[in-house]
């Protein structure tokens, strides 16, 4: 998780986050496909922006989707205590996609995020949904907490909504946009150094890769099984949310990032690369 | 939904207030609005809250964002009961299910409690600037170049919200329809419409970042600010009266069972 906190001393690592917190509250705000609750939830097309954004801009995507949040939550007049769950639950949409890249094993196609291969899409799709998840029960969870919405009649909707606009829209997206910023060399592996990134065995990074995936549909499901009662004992949505954020905290901060070691296999990136 | 700035350009007494100040006073009411359970205790932050957005001009943006205000109320108010104990007389009893009178008390105090804090952030928002918000942010601790990013976005944000419309109708004079086939073939419309804004949008970082290098930014050093505004009297009494609020709020819940269901 270094690379969330060195990333700041990086001029251009910061413009990125501003300009993806800009570019995802400019498309957030405006656009919808379809409406599932009026006033409440739409279909977004931007929803697909966080975990694109992941994949290539890292930990300024991660801070990007989380201020772009909270700039559509101040533009559009839902500005307030919900917001917070809005700003770490985007900033998670965001971060879950460049920690899972390459580290789910035999899972993981092992290439660049360019969607060239069926196997990129499958694993990005799983990437699409585990992020979806993480977003949806980290909203909910503290939506239900602040006593706002029940966590499972929020979740499930986020959870739809970020899932088919991340699922179908990110794919092409990357197909389009990848090999571009690839060329402007705007990718995070190119303008962090080897020291500002989060370093660990391949052991460590898959764990820390599952973790963070079965954590998140883990989460949504036992939280859903409680939420509704249908779960025995006396597990409330608010301990399991505290469960399961501090699982994801240490799973976040034991695993890396893969892409650096896919690049520079490729010979797109120095090995060693040093500031 | 509107996509101007919530910002209402005015020399009120809220306006006045710091950002710092302000922040304090909404967390204070945030916290009053969570704490009270009952549908009077809450109504009563509520009205509070509405006071605050009128008298900071803010009456104006309710009526840009009533829609979001009356669903969020509506779908608070259907939606608790079916996750709440059903204590007390039945005071509405119909085919599909009834309502207890404990059910509907608690239903109005989270549907008030959802209204209050909605209208809590448009007083704020109606009241402090985009560089006040990140004067705020940064007065209340934040990294330097958190603030910074947060800014920049605050200023970038209208130019894309133009690039993205002049995109869409660029293309949709191509013949790019956004409302026609199935939820699927709708969401897979827009690629045309966001890879051109996205692109453009990232050209721009190196440009700028080498205009901001050039200028000796650097976020690691320790920084010195013009025109930093120290905290009035009226400062101070917002306040205390927030810490009042606060203070209050706690005592009387915990201590009394004021506004408890």
């Amino acid at each position: 998780m270094r690379e969330v906190f060195t990333m700041w001393r990086d001029t251009r690592m910061i413009l990125l986050v501003a300009v993806v917190a800009a570019v995802y509250a400019a498309i957030l705000l405006p656009f919808k496909v379809f409406t599932i609750l009026p006033g409440l939830t739409s279909v977004r097309p931007a929803n697909a922006f966080p975990v694109v954004f992941g994949l290539m801009f890292g930990p300024a995507a991660a801070w990007g989707s989380a201020i772009g949040n909270l700039i559509a939550d101040i533009f559009g007049g839902t500005f307030g205590p919900g917001s917070l769950g809005g700003f770490v639950g985007n900033f998670f949409f965001g971060f879950v996609g460049y920690k899972l890249w390459g580290n789910l094993g035999p899972l993981s196609s092992g290439e660049e995020p360019n969607m060239r291969s069926i196997r990129q899409v499958v694993e990005y799709v799983l990437i699409a949904v585990a992020s979806s998840a993480m977003c949806a029960v980290i909203i909910a969870w503290v939506a239900d907490l602040l006593g706002l919405v029940p966590f499972s009649v929020l979740a499930p909707i986020i959870m739809v909504n970020n899932t088919l606009a991340a699922a179908v829209l990110g794919p092409p997206l990357l197909y389009l946009t990848y090999p571009r910023i690839k060329d402007i060399g705007f990718l995070y592996p190119e303008l962090l150094a080897d020291e500002e990134l989060s370093a660990a065995g391949a052991s460590r990074r898959y764990v820390a890769a599952y973790g963070l995936l079965v954590v998140s549909l883990v989460w949504l499901g036992v939280g859903l099984l409680v939420g509704t009662g249908a779960a025995p004992g006396t597990l409330t949505v608010g301990l399991v949310g505290l469960v399961g954020f501090v699982l994801v905290l240490a799973f976040a901060i034991i695993g890396a990032e893969r892409l650096s070691a896919i690049l520079e296999r490729a010979g797109a990136r120095p090995a060693g690369r040093n500031r | 939904m509107s996509t101007r700035s919530l910002y209402v350009s005015a020399d009120t007494p809220v306006h006045r207030l710091t950002a710092r100040s302000k922040i304090g006073l909404a967390t204070a009411l945030s916290i009053a609005a969570f704490v009270f359970t009952t549908p009077i205790a809450v109504g009563i932050v509520l009205a509070v809250a509405f006071g605050a957005l009128a008298w900071a001009g803010g009456l104006r943006n309710l009526r840009r964002v009533w829609f979001i205000v009356v669903a969020l109320f509506v779908v608070g108010f259907v939606v608790w009961p079916a996750f709440t104990p059903a204590r007390g007389p039945t005071v509405l009893a119909t085919p599909l299910g009834s309502l207890s009178s404990y059910e509907l008390r608690f239903a109005l105090g989270r549907s008030f409690r959802i209204v209050s804090f909605i209208i809590i952030g448009l007083a704020f928002v109606s009241a402090t600037s985009n560089e006040g918000i990140v004067r705020g942010l940064r007065s209340i601790g934040l990294p330097y170049a958190f603030c910074f990013a947060v800014g920049t976005a605050l200023r970038l944000f209208p130019t894309f919200l133009s690039a993205a419309d002049t995109v869409r109708q660029a293309q949709e004079a191509r013949g790019l329809d956004l409302s026609a086939g199935n939820p699927i073939e709708r969401v897979r419309g827009y690629v045309p419409l966001l890879v051109p804004v996205f692109v453009n949008a990232v050209r721009q970082v190196n440009d700028q970042s080498m205009a901001l290098e050039a200028r000796g930014f650097d976020t690691r050093g320790e920084r010195t600010f013009h025109g930093k505004r120290p905290l009035a009297g009226r400062d101070w009494i917002a306040l205390a009266l927030a810490t009042l609020i606060v203070v209050g709020t706690l005592v009387g819940r915990y201590g009394f069972g004021v506004g408890a269901l």
